[in-house]
């Protein structure tokens, strides 16, 4: 029972710091009007994302009669599988992004 | 931008977190990742390979993510939240978890806007 409680700990309680996931959104926009309502809504969006791939693996653990802690191939197969349907967002065309050059090139 | 920063954008041409992490094994997101993973079902310790592969993916997400929500926002000229709340739209969970941490968010800064003029008055009331 209390490994269940720190485990919901655990969950209630992480979350990606404000400031990395803002410097992380920055460095991908190429943009410094980033604001604390898109960091914030990133973050529980990834947040959601990441609950989703360690799910997904338990599954695959438990097709597999796989136990332990969760592995890459099984961390693989789940991401494969969110691709399949749809929750992955896609890469469409290469893009061009401000973050790649330096000002002296710009 | 410096040359450092660009390392965690991914090269567009990959369509998959490469087997080898090494490029991005900075592990920016490595402490809170070992916390959630765990939250939501992995081992209390999970294997430090896993939490790198992870978070290979997340920042490809969230990369992949944020350049749409960009192009959503090019449309009408500047981004905002609402373009990442577009790309949620049709997944229920966390377009309502967003629509809950952007009003508790509202909610504390009116808070503290409400404190601050509370200050405000109460220093002038004893000058």
């Amino acid at each position: 029972m209390e490994e269940q409680m720190n485990r919901y700990e655990s969950f209630r309680r992480s979350g990606f710091q404000k400031a990395a996931m803002k410097r992380l959104l920055v460095s991908v926009t190429g943009s410094q009007k980033v604001t604390m309502p898109m960091t914030i809504a990133m973050s529980g969006i990834a947040k959601m994302f990441v609950g989703e791939i360690v799910e997904t693996a338990r599954i695959v653990m438990s097709e597999r009669k796989e136990s332990g802690p969760i592995r890459p191939c099984h961390i693989r197969e789940a991401y494969r599988r969110l691709k399949l349907e749809g929750k992955v967002p896609k890469r469409t065309v290469p893009r061009l992004s401000f973050a790649r050059f330096s000002p002296t090139q710009l | 931008m410096n040359a450092s920063s660009s390392g965690k954008a991914r090269a567009a041409s990959s369509s998959q977190p490469s087997d080898s992490s090494s490029k991005r094994k900075r592990g920016i997101f490595q402490k809170e990742l070992q916390h959630m993973m765990y939250g939501f079902g992995d081992d209390p310790n999970p294997l430090p390979e896993t939490v790198a592969l992870v978070e290979d993916i997340v920042l490809e997400y969230v990369t992949d993510f944020a350049h749409k929500a960009q192009d959503m926002g090019s449309k009408r000229g500047k981004l905002s939240v609402e373009d990442f709340l577009y790309l949620v739209r049709k997944d229920a969970p966390k377009l309502n978890r967003c629509k809950e941490l952007l009003s508790m968010q509202e909610e504390l800064k009116q808070a503290r806007k409400a404190f601050d003029v509370d200050e405000e008055k109460l220093a002038a009331s004893l000058d």
